[in-house]
């Protein structure tokens, strides 16, 4: 049950939208910074890249400031119902975010060492990767600016594009390193980088999560086709973790 | 198929798994020709607490003294429907008055202690209810001040008048008052509105000790109240019951938009 109505106190609905405003300018700006990650990657520019990773502060610096304004939220307004889970959703949407952020500047600080090897063939899939990944964020935005469950439902959905994009490069991987040992470190760069973009789906599918929360008050079904293989018996284990 | 029917034919909310102490029945009251309730209909599950909420005017208060039929002493007040406390309708002329206001208790919005001592506003109650000895008297007043929480900063003062007392223990000086005739329903009418926040503290902590012996209804204007110290909360408006739900509920998704709108401070 969502509610269009203003509040009798306007001052309520104003620190409502700028927490909204928060979050999609911090949700943009993770997008931003992937794509910036992927495009210092493709030109070798090191000097970019650790402008990339430095700009990251910045994203970490907004989720403080949304903490604050959520825990002010909380004390101040007793927030009830829908107001509640918007607040709610709007912390752990944040959190989302800050990995989104991290991720980002995982993949320009691996660039850096990547830049010094001689190039792959394939370096250019990852930018694939990296599109999906952004379409997602970029869509999972639109949903929670306009409070659309079935916006937000589509994301999660399409998860599986992602990691099924992310299995098939993680076996072309495999095959280069197996043609020829020189390959092994820069794939396997690329590999982590991979599965840095691979996480951010997983993020922006958490957030689908929460704004389905936010504006229906249900958890949204777990029951979904898990389309990353890469850890199934049959292909071989490299480190997942993020760095 | 049979549980699809048995839904349809009663559509009411309650605290699943409980007792129903109280079931309302398509009540309607009228004050003049004013139209005060509206065919309301539910169930106040047995010691659990349950919450009225809504605007000033909606009807919860008018609601909660039909509880206690308090309108009964006024003219011109008509009351329809069926409240059936324990399997019988208390609407009905033909249940006693006496015996209605042994069963249910009524707390008001402001503590109106009787201008005597302490003891003897305890005491005057149970006198017109039973006749005691001294000894025994003694006895009921403590357990009652013990229940209501208040027997520790009174107990060496119980020949004081009651008027000396602070706000907060005058109204619990009044809980204990209805408590005395061991009552199986309280009903509290914006108990704390006129209290500090300690003292309304003092009473939402003794509201939450007294359930596990009476079933309490409590009208209220604090949200925040209700969603503390109830179990089942029913939000009214404009005299008719729109959402009557499990207090987490209420106020964490709530069924209807009216309530949504009332709950978090829209525009009604």
């Amino acid at each position: 049950m969502s509610t269009d109505k203003e509040h009798i106190i306007k001052s309520y609905d104003s620190e409502l939208g700028r927490l909204t405003g928060e979050i999609v300018r911090m949700g943009e700006l993770s997008v931003t910074q992937l794509e910036a990650a992927i495009d210092v990657m493709d030109r070798r520019d090191e000097r970019a890249a650790q402008r990339v990773v430095g700009n990251d502060e910045a994203i970490d610096q907004m989720e403080q400031e949304i903490s604050h304004d959520v825990v002010r939220l909380l004390a101040l307004r007793a927030p009830m119902a829908g107001d509640l889970r918007n607040i709610f959703a709007a912390l752990r949407i944040a959190a989302d975010i800050e990995r989104i952020g991290d991720y980002a500047a995982n993949v320009a600080k691996r660039s850096i060492p990547l830049s010094m090897l001689a190039p792959v063939g394939p370096s250019g899939g990852l930018a694939y990767l990296a599109e999906l990944a952004a379409e997602s964020v970029r869509e999972v935005l639109f949903a929670y600016r306009d409070r659309d469950a079935e916006r937000a439902y589509k994301v999660w959905k399409g998860d599986v594009v992602l990691d099924e994009a992310y299995t098939g490069y993680f076996r072309q991987l495999l095959t280069y390193m197996m043609e020829d040992p020189r390959n092994i470190t820069p794939c396997t760069h690329l590999l982590f980088m991979a599965k840095n973009i691979e996480r951010i789906g997983d993020h922006a599918t958490n957030i689908a999560e929460n704004v389905w929360f936010q504006v229906t008050g249900e958890p949204l079904d777990k029951q979904r086709r898990k389309g990353d293989l890469t850890s199934s018996p049959e292909m071989t284990k490299l480190g997942d973790k993020p760095e | 198929m049979n549980d699809l029917a048995d839904a349809a034919a009663a559509p009411v909310a309650g605290v699943e798994g409980r007792a129903t102490k109280i079931k309302v029945r398509d009540v309607n009251f009228y004050y003049n020709r004013f139209h005060a309730i509206k065919g309301i209909s539910m169930d106040v599950p047995e010691k659990q607490v349950t919450a009225i909420i809504g605007p000033s005017g909606c009807g919860k208060s008018t609601l909660l003294r039909m509880f206690n039929r308090i309108y009964a002493i006024y003219p011109k007040l008509e009351a329809t429907g069926e409240i059936v406390l324990d399997g019988e309708n208390i609407l009905d002329p033909g249940y006693s008055m006496n015996r209605l206001r042994s069963k249910v208790g009524m707390v008001f919005q402001k503590p109106v202690p009787f201008p005597m001592t302490i003891f003897e506003n305890v005491a005057y109650g149970i006198r017109h209810h039973e006749k005691l000895s001294k000894a025994d008297m003694a006895i009921r007043v403590e357990q009652a001040l013990r229940s209501a929480a208040l027997w520790d900063e009174v107990k060496d003062k119980l020949k004081q008048n009651a008027l000396g007392l602070s706000g907060g223990q005058q109204q619990r000086l009044c809980i204990a008052r209805a408590i005395a005739l061991k009552p199986e329903v309280l009903l509290l009418d914006e108990p704390t509105s006129a209290l500090d926040p300690i003292a309304t503290s003092r009473i939402e902590q003794l509201v939450a000790e007294l359930k596990s012996e009476y079933t309490i209804v409590i009208v209220t204007h604090n949200m925040q109240q209700a969603a503390r110290c109830s179990d089942l909360t029913a939000f009214m408006y404009l005299g008719e019951l729109i959402e009557s739900d499990q207090t987490e509920k209420i106020f964490t998704k709530p069924g209807k938009k009216q309530t949504e709108d009332y709950i978090t401070g829209r525009f009604g």
